[in-house]
């Protein structure tokens, strides 16, 4: 059974079709690159498998249980603490530290603080954060800044991560950077994953690529990496998979 | 004639942004007009007095007159600062979703003064719709002051009429306190141009500021008992008094919520907690803006309170009877406007944060962070700092009158009871000022389609 399934999904916006009748399935631990150009629908998409938005029509399941019928409650629920995410940029509330942001979503599931904050340390330094706890979104880098959305995307231990344009704000390099952790810590963790890019590159790091255009997917299943050689700018031999998980807050 | 390229954009700048351009703009000019249509009341009370005061039609009027314009003095002293202070937060909130933008334009290499003249020209117009729409309230509030009776009668429309000058004044006063309003929120943007852009940790407040306020209230209280001999002073110390705690409450306000703003976040145990405590924290002098007129307003109910203290003197004079009774309504007339005051600046003020954030909370929401949440810290966020801020100012002027007036004034029950009775309707008014900004929050929470600023 996949982790995550959408069939005949059809959204849309007034007279609008963003969604014109899309089939997707996420495996266990799978990663997924939805490209397409800027309307052709794969943010759209994102929304409606990520429980923000209820299709017009289709089902989304996630471990075989349809998601698309609940409730803003329930489905806000999900979103915390069953899914991580990760945007283009400034997601971090401003008026929180790195840590607080990340401990944040395990708060919000019940955890106490100190537990949290301490998760969220573990967190930072596995994805290289030593140091930045106590500062604030203004005072990191962009990269850092999404690493620590990372960070805080997986506190909670996810079963899928979404990442709408995670990279669209980064230079190539640090987006580079930035797409490892997120491609090697959701792995670690044991989450699949769900990139939306415009980015070639970006969409090479994943196990599998869809195209979008028109509200359509029209390229399904083109494997770019599956099980074939090191990542874009990998070094061969270099430790993949070095994050083993700092642990989350559960 | 060669318009500046950038001063051309000011229409644009106004019409774009869509939705949340237009309701700050909206809500800017209400603020504006709020203030205009109190301050043209205020006025006109003043000059109907001095009117009375210089053709007097009674015994009353002859006699008390010019007492009657003095306490009309104090009470626009009074209700001066909570005026300008929702001057100010209006041109803040008519320059916060622009700031942005005109980042933007700084790193596309617009000149400072191209930025400053482009935001400025907005927020002036803003500023002169609010006086004209003012005016016209003022006008529509007119057959409300003309049912309150003072001096054993009420006023008449055409004694509370300020004139065609003084309107064209406020039509002239209004824009440029917004332009000046705009132009020190706008310092950051000229400075540097990332500064807007980036969130960054501020400097904590220093604890000299508390330590100057402390030496000023002493050296009030000691130089009104040296000097409540004179009755000739009393007036001025009066004033005088005034203008040291407005100076001396907004010096300290940031500062004591500076630190009530790290202990909560000390105990901070939920996320409701943390994020009010951090957002108090994050900018005490924003929070400031927020309840401090409250604060300012509370501080006048303190003094007020040794007003019943005043009037209930012995005497079967009725003309005795007559002015005790004015000098309450008075004093009440004045404490309501300031509350008014007060709750509109805390409702302006919370509308421009929430719009301040609205792409973080936007996507926190995506992110399943519960609406409830975020209710929550916006409810907590202002009620916390405005208890601690209205009762500690009420204290404050308890205290620093009482070389003045003694322990009569705390013991008389009445007094005591209008200063509970003023700050529960005041707190009340901003809870409802800052309910009514849910909307607008609910409505930045539910944008799924969240711009890049």
């Amino acid at each position: 059974m996949p982790r995550l399934a959408a069939r005949g999904l059809v959204h849309r916006f007034g007279v609008t079709t963003a969604l014109a009748g899309v089939d997707v399935e996420l495996g266990d631990g799978e990663s997924l690159a939805v490209m397409g150009p800027s309307g052709s629908g794969k943010s759209t998409l994102l929304h409606v498998l990520a429980g923000i938005l209820v299709p017009t029509s289709g089902v989304v399941t996630l471990r075989g249980r349809e998601v698309q019928g609940l409730g803003e409650k329930e489905r806000s629920l999900l979103r915390r603490s069953r899914y991580g995410f990760v945007f283009q940029l400034g997601q971090l509330l401003s008026e929180l530290s790195a840590r607080e942001n990340v401990a944040l979503p395990a708060m919000l599931t019940g955890t106490s603080r100190a537990e949290a904050e301490a998760a969220a340390d573990r967190w930072l330094a596995a994805l290289g954060l030593a140091g930045t706890e106590g500062r604030r979104p203004g005072e990191l880098s962009g990269g850092q800044a999404q690493r620590v959305a990372v960070a805080r995307a997986l506190v909670n231990r996810p079963e899928v991560v979404f990442a709408d344009e995670p990279t669209g704000s980064l230079d190539q390099a640090t987006g580079h950077d930035v797409m490892k952790v997120l491609v090697d810590s959701t792995r670690a963790v044991g989450a699949s994953l769900v990139v939306v890019t415009h980015d070639a590159d970006v969409a090479a790091w994943c196990d599998r690529r869809i195209d979008v255009r028109d509200g359509l997917v029209v390229a399904p299943g083109s494997t770019t990496r599956a099980g074939v050689g090191p990542r874009p700018g990998e070094r061969a031999g270099a430790p993949g998979g070095d994050l083993l998980g700092p642990g989350g807050a559960r | 004639m060669r318009v500046n390229p950038v001063l051309a954009l000011a229409p644009r700048l106004q019409r774009a942004g869509g939705r949340d351009s237009r309701t700050t703009t909206v809500l800017a000019v209400t603020a504006f007009a709020v203030s205009t249509a109190l301050s043209l009341s205020v006025v006109a009370a003043l000059l109907g007095f001095m009117e009375r005061a210089a053709h007097p039609t009674t015994g009353l009027e002859r006699d008390a007159g010019g007492f009657y314009v003095t306490l009309a003095v104090v009470a626009t002293i009074l209700l001066l600062v909570p005026l300008l202070t929702l001057g100010g937060g209006a041109a803040r909130l008519g320059v916060a979703r622009r700031d942005a933008r005109l980042a933007a334009l700084r790193l596309l290499g617009a000149t400072p003064r191209e930025v400053v003249g482009l935001t400025l020209v907005d927020t002036a117009l803003q500023g002169l719709a609010g006086a004209v729409a003012g005016t016209a309230l003022y006008g529509a509030l007119l057959p409300v002051w003309t049912r309150i009776p003072f001096q054993g009668r009420p006023f008449t429309a055409a004694e509370l009429w300020v004139g065609v000058p003084v309107v064209l004044l406020a039509w002239l006063a209004v824009p440029l306190l917004a332009v000046v309003s705009g132009a020190v929120s706008l310092r950051r943007v000229v400075v540097s141009p990332l500064g807007v852009a980036q969130r960054v940790s501020r400097p904590g407040l220093k604890a000299v500021r508390v330590v100057v306020a402390v030496l000023a209230f002493v050296a009030f209280m000691v130089v009104s008992v040296i000097g409540q001999s004179f009755a000739a002073v009393l007036v001025g110390m009066l004033l005088a008094g005034l203008a040291v705690a407005f100076l001396t409450l907004n010096a300290v306000g940031p500062w004591a919520l500076g630190v009530l703003g790290r202990v909560r976040l000390w105990r901070a145990r939920t996320p409701e907690q943390l994020l009010a405590a951090r957002r108090l924290l994050d900018d005490p002098r924003a929070v400031w803006r927020v309840v401090g007129g409250l604060g300012l307003a509370s501080f006048v109910a303190g003094c007020l309170a040794v007003v019943p203290v005043l009037v209930s003197g012995p005497g079967t004079d009725p003309d005795d009877a007559t002015v005790s009774a004015d000098v309450l309504t008075g004093a009440l007339l004045t404490l309501a406007i300031t509350f008014l005051l007060a709750a509109v600046s805390a409702g302006i003020a919370q509308a421009a944060s929430v719009l301040d954030r609205r792409r973080e909370l936007s996507l926190a929401r995506l992110a399943g962070v519960p609406t409830e949440l975020f209710d929550g810290v916006r409810r907590r966020e202002v009620l916390v700092p405005v208890v601690l801020v209205s009762v500690g100012s009420a204290t404050a002027a308890l205290v620093m009158f009482f070389p003045l007036f003694g322990a009569a004034a705390l013991a008389a029950p009445q007094g005591l009871l209008l200063l509970v009775g003023s700050l529960t309707v005041g707190l009340l008014l901003v809870v409802a000022a800052t309910e009514a900004t849910r909307p607008l929050l609910h409505r930045v929470l539910a944008d799924t389609v969240v711009r890049a600023d």
